[in-house]
């Protein structure tokens, strides 16, 4: 049985992958936060695989066990194995990466690696959409201060200053939100 | 406790859009409207002379791709990428750098890798490191230059100072007398901080590797880890150390121009691949940083740049913290204070720039010292593929900054040990204390 280690800061977000695991028969000897004990987890734990988020500072206390083992009979080796480069590809860009123990099969390795790539582009797509929601919702915030500099300095009701608004994006190719950025920018050096 | 609580900004996604955190509010302005509803003649009437009469002249030299993001790791000696950046020394020489802040060594070298960063500020060691495939897959690699010389140091846990450990005799003497494990922390397997800890260490009589534990901490959180005593020691580029003093866990018991005085530091590294595809590019990122790199040696832009720097998008840590070391204002933390002649250079007329090929072998001698090499590589041939000496003296060549004719140097370390790069082989298996 695989023995896998999952490192994150974000405990939440890496419990499903933890379930889908277990649940497929792995065994998940560590679920911890990057911590200052990384180290000594490694040594306590003895995992074959560290599942861990890309952009984690603690990846380099992990590089350190690497190279440190490299020459043992063990050797520790980064992602998964030379020849599956695309897989290695697919993972960071979803954002995770994976520390593997030893000469461990592709066909051992490749269902919790591609757990994990699941798993954390599922919350990529939540973490997206509620970037999105963000954004539009802000860039109405933005056209609202337009709508308004342009009513004041125009003197012409809501419905006007939003048209005014609409056509000028239209005619430069620009989203409405964009346009009113620049407008509330320039209002800044002009008035 | 979780480290995170220090340094909050390590966990979202650190790429740098649109820093409203430091001053350049304008910049940012002629970025979003310069393209958009406002004619170019309104905008130009407001960009500064210096920028609109130096526009880089198209041709030949045309850089192959304009936009550039430069991966960087908060230290004091990110600073060429940032000043490059925010002041406008890019634009110079018809190219836009991004910088991007990133969490790990680990992650400089993969973005690098894989093409998703064009170059980054990174580690001398680690780049040649990538290029041997230690601890990782290989790649061809490139350093375009030197970034900085000196301005590392080496901190202890308070509980040494009260043992009497204030200086590498001292500590020598407390390990052969107190029986337990020592722990000191680096920033990477292959990297710059390692190799000056590891000489320091074995300067001093105590072997790295068999006397004592070592682990790698992120910069960042070096200060933290010491805090609640997970180590006695670490060695990291500023400004760590100085904060380790000011949040009183730690004093610096070495400075790395100790060990080396006017040693390589960072470089600014990318692939090979990238060098053979975008000359021009890279040759404009030389210019730029360079041209960074010069602006800010002169002592009285220090003060600007270090309040620059100190925002939370770049290395996010107190301006007094980075300020004093930034200008050779140092304090040991135990007492002892004093204007050192040797603080981080960026400079000195190119001669810290320069890719010399001496500088690139000695981490290489120290990479099979350390046993991270099994056998000789051939030194100068890995050096000479690595180190664009010619790009980078073109790039100089062309901003009058003058080229040492040498692509050797020869250094005096602190154990009176001289390295010139002529014998590399003998010079790595010279050392009684090793692997």
């Amino acid at each position: 049985m695989l023995r896998v280690m999952i490192v994150d800061n974000d405990l939440e977000r890496t419990k499903p992958l933890k379930q889908s695991l277990l649940d497929t028969g792995y065994e998940v000897v560590a679920h911890l936060k990057d911590t200052v004990n990384l180290d000594s987890a490694c040594c306590e734990f003895r995992p074959d695989i560290v599942i861990i988020d890309t952009d984690s500072p603690s990846r380099d206390t992990l590089e350190n066990i690497c190279v440190m083992t490299m020459h043992d009979p063990r050797p520790i080796m980064m992602f998964t194995h030379d020849d599956d480069k695309e897989q290695m590809k697919l993972a960071t860009k979803a954002g995770v990466c994976a520390y593997v123990v030893g000469s461990i099969p592709n066909e051992r390795l490749r269902p919790v690696i591609d757990a994990a790539v699941a798993r954390f582009e599922e919350f990529k797509d939540l973490r997206d959409a509620l970037n999105e929601a963000n954004t539009k919702l802000s860039e109405r915030k933005v056209i609202e201060r337009a709508k308004g500099l342009i009513m004041k300095q125009r003197n012409i009701d809501e419905d006007e200053a939003y048209t005014l608004l609409r056509n000028m994006a239209m005619q430069k190719h620009i989203r409405i939100g964009k346009l009113s950025e620049q407008i509330i920018e320039a209002a800044k050096l002009l008035l | 406790m979780s480290t995170y609580d220090s340094t909050p900004d390590m966990n979202v996604k650190p790429v740098i859009e649109n820093s409203n955190s430091v001053n350049n509010g304008r910049r940012d302005f002629f970025r979003t409207t310069a393209a958009g509803a406002f004619g170019a003649a309104t905008v130009m009437g407001l960009v500064p002379k210096s920028i609109s009469t130096q526009a880089y002249a198209a041709g030949s030299d045309a850089p192959e791709i304009t936009e550039v993001k430069i991966g960087f790791i908060p230290l004091t000696d990110c600073a060429p990428i940032v000043v490059a950046a925010e002041m406008g020394f890019d634009k110079k020489y018809g190219i836009k750098i991004t910088p991007s802040k990133e969490a790990s060594w680990a992650a400089i070298r993969d973005k690098t890798v894989n093409g998703e960063l064009h170059a980054a500020h990174v580690l001398y060691g680690l780049v040649y490191g990538v290029q041997l495939g230690i601890g990782g897959q290989q790649k061809d690699m490139a350093v375009l230059m030197t970034l900085n010389h000196n301005g590392q140091g080496i901190t202890l846990a308070n509980q040494l100072k009260d043992k009497g450990v204030k200086d590498g005799h001292s500590l020598k003497r407390l390990l052969d007398n107190e029986n337990r494990d020592f722990t000191f922390a680096q920033t990477f397997p292959t990297g710059t901080h390692a190799m000056w800890l590891n000489y320091w260490l074995a300067a001093n009589g105590i072997n790295p590797v068999k006397d004592v534990k070592t682990i790698v901490v992120p910069p960042p959180q070096m200060v933290a880890n010491m805090r609640i005593g997970n180590m006695d020691g670490y060695c990291v580029g500023e400004p760590w150390n100085a904060r380790a003093i000011y949040d009183k866990v730690g004093y610096t018991v070495a400075t790395s121009q100790d060990i080396w005085v006017d040693h390589p530091e960072k470089v600014l590294g990318t692939t090979a691949e990238f060098v053979a595809k975008n000359p021009n590019t890279s040759r404009a990122m030389i210019m730029a940083i360079l041209d960074a790199c010069r602006y800010i040696e002169a002592t009285e832009n220090r003060a600007k740049v270090a309040k620059l720097i100190s925002g939370k998008a770049y290395v996010n840590a107190p301006e007094e913290v980075i300020a004093g070391r930034f200008i050779g204002d140092y304090d040991n933390g135990i007492g002892k204070k004093w204007k050192d002649p040797n603080f981080m250079k960026f400079f000195e007329d190119g001669k810290v720039n320069f890719p010399y090929l001496s500088d690139g072998m000695w981490f290489l001698t120290q990479h099979k010292r350390w046993g991270l090499l099994k056998a000789d590589p051939d030194y100068l041939a890995v050096a000479s593929k690595i180190n664009q000496v010619k790009l980078y003296s073109e790039a100089a060549s062309q901003l009058g900054i003058s080229v040492p004719k040498d692509v050797m140097r020869t250094s005096k370390l602190m154990d009176g040990v001289v390295w010139d790069g002529k014998n590399p082989a003998a010079y790595a298996a010279s050392f009684k204390i090793k692997a």
